[in-house]
């Protein structure tokens, strides 16, 4: 499942917790009780050496586990084998255990590998761990069945055995599928929590957005809007057509600033100088050198300065950048007649006019301070 | 050149609209130049009437996406004079092409104001400064460029946005003339830091010469960082 990190690490930390525990009780049962009945009963066995090597297995998963456990990470691929020398060992003392001694005090490994195999199979689905119980159930059985003569307190003594070496490792295995089914509800409801949260914030922010955009307009298009409507303004005036020019290609520079773009700047004026190309303006654009991006106040400022005069070139423009990490110029040279110098909102930017005639050059020129 | 003093220039263009442009340029020029017509046969450039022309105008891509900056340099080895003529204006292209020993660099935009120009001047032995070059100029910031003093920077810089010299002059409260000498003078130390060459030693001697830079400006030439 792919996981958002923070129900990762709610289901992690409720399940570690359990890993933990179930090694421990499996450690005690195992090193403490099952240890303490192999050696009180040492006499008792034909082969103790291999009651004593099938413990020796049991441990050796379980000093697994720990390792594991200490670094975090799952059996994965190991797990099979783990399984099986768990269940191999289970076989093993069962088989060598004296005649008619099955499920009694002797057997420890019955009371002991139930414990190792949870330990192993703790993350895995229930069944899982109710097939491995089953498994090991029926080598206790099917060893007492096959080897010797069963009466009805062998049954009886096995019966009341499986209680509890079947019972409580069960137990803790539905506790562990029922925290897996909690953590799981825990990880979809943080996610659709910050799926919520994530939608408002992109609602809130794309509608402040969506203001500020209104706002901005509302200084410039807006009013020039109106009064074509209202008559007031005169289409054919040549300063209401150079007032559209300069909107229009303000609208088209609004657009581009959220486009997501290696160069904004370079972005920008190509917005720009298409308005002036539009109108039968020939517009070459070039550029020269690499600059830090500047910020979106900056990149109008530098804009609004080629903007203008693009609006009121005649036939030709030359759109020029050329920028290192010092000084960044954007300069628009056109065959206007004159041109309004736009002035710049920001402190580290710096407009130029100069004109000789038929030809203006507007240079805007930002220094980043930083 | 040719005893009657005119100008010949080959030209080696792939396409044929191109080079009749040229040819109505160099017919309407005065003095006019003459031109000879290679086609896209380099061979033509080195022998017949295009082995004596003053001047090469060289296509770089002749093969699409293939500069040919072999070809150019063995102009540039046997002493041509080459203007490259090209539809790139990135500015690495133009800076391999000036550090190969072209005399000139100009993109095909640039060609109606500025190839006649650069024409007279190589044939000469000069280099020609276009806007486009100017500006790859001003953009390089490869670690061996020679060192540029601010005022050159500024001009190279104003060049290229203006593309006017008169507009430079007016901005900077210069003269036209000494627009022409600052960036005379940064193509001297381009010059000197570049492939030693039969052009670069004519163009660095007769800057020395004329008193345009002077010896220790010149072995002064990398840009500390």
């Amino acid at each position: 499942m792919v996981s958002d990190p923070v129900g990762g690490r709610t289901r992690a930390r409720l399940l570690f917790g359990l890993r933990v525990a179930t090694l421990l009780v499996t450690a005690v049962v195992v090193g403490v009780l099952g240890l303490a009945n192999l050696l009180r009963r040492w006499e008792s066995h034909d082969l103790p050496l291999v009651q004593l090597a099938a413990f020796a297995a049991l441990a050796a998963v379980l000093a697994g586990e720990a390792v594991l456990l200490a670094r975090r990470r799952p059996w994965g691929r190991l797990r099979p084998l783990a399984v099986a020398v768990v269940l191999a060992a289970s076989a093993l003392a069962a088989v060598t255990l004296p005649e008619e001694r099955t499920a009694s005090a002797v057997d420890w490994a019955f009371g002991a590998a139930n414990w190792v195999g949870l330990v192993v199979l703790l993350d895995r689905p229930l069944r899982t761990v109710v097939a491995f119980l089953a498994a090991h159930e029926v080598i206790a059985l099917s060893n007492m069945l096959l080897f010797s003569d069963v009466d009805k307190g062998d049954l009886a003594r096995l019966a009341t055995g499986s209680v509890t070496v079947i019972g409580f490792p069960l137990c803790l295995a539905v506790v562990a599928a029922v925290l897996h089914r909690i953590a799981a509800d825990a990880e979809t409801a943080a996610a659709e929590v910050e799926r919520v949260r994530t939608a408002e914030a992109v609602a809130a922010e794309s509608h402040r957005r969506r203001q500020q955009r209104f706002a901005e307009l509302s200084a410039g298009a807006i009013p020039l809007l109106e009064g074509l409507a209202d008559g007031s303004l005169d289409p054919e005036d040549p300063a209401v057509q150079r007032r559209g020019a300069i909107e229009a290609a303000r609208m088209r520079r609004l657009g581009a600033e959220s486009d997501v773009v290696t160069n904004p700047l370079l972005h920008e004026l190509r917005h720009c100088a298409d308005v002036a190309d539009r109108k039968g303006v020939v517009v070459e654009l070039e550029a020269r050198g690499h600059w830090p991006t500047p910020p979106v106040a900056v990149r109008r400022d530098l804009t609004d300065a080629a903007l203008t005069a693009l609006a009121t070139a005649g036939s030709w423009a030359r759109v020029t950048v050329v920028g290192d990490q010092g000084l960044v110029s954007v300069n628009v040279v056109a065959d206007s007649g004159e041109a309004a110098p736009a002035s710049p909102a920001t402190s580290d930017v710096r407009v130029e006019v100069l004109g000789n005639g038929a030809t203006v050059w507007v240079e805007a020129t930002w220094q980043p301070t930083a | 050149m040719a005893a009657d003093g005119v100008i010949t220039a080959v030209i080696v263009d792939d396409h044929a609209a191109i080079t009749a442009g040229v040819r109505y340029w160099c017919e309407q020029a005065v003095p006019p130049i003459r031109l000879v017509d290679a086609g896209t046969r380099l061979a033509e450039v080195w022998t017949g009437p295009g082995a004596d022309a003053d001047v090469v105008i060289f296509d770089l891509e002749l093969v699409p996406g293939r500069p040919d900056f072999a070809e150019l340099r063995r102009l540039v080895d046997n002493g041509r004079r080459v203007v490259v003529y090209s539809q790139h204006a990135d500015t690495a292209t133009a800076l391999k092409c000036v550090d190969l020993g072209a005399l000139a660099y100009l993109t095909k935009r640039e060609g109606l104001d500025h190839l006649i120009p650069a024409i007279r001047a190589t044939a000469n032995g000069l280099p020609y400064t276009a806007p486009s070059l100017s500006g790859a100029l001003v953009a390089d910031d490869a670690p061996d460029r020679p060192r540029l003093s601010p005022r050159e920077v500024e001009v190279l810089r104003a060049w290229f946005t203006s593309s006017s010299k008169d507009l430079v002059a007016a901005k900077l409260n210069i003269t036209v003339k000494t627009v022409d000498t600052h960036i005379a003078r940064v193509r001297v130390k381009y010059a000197n830091v570049g492939r030693a060459a039969r052009t670069k030693s004519e163009l660095v001697s007769r800057a020395l010469d004329d008193g345009l830079v002077t010896l220790a400006e010149l072995n002064r030439t990398v840009t500390p960082l």
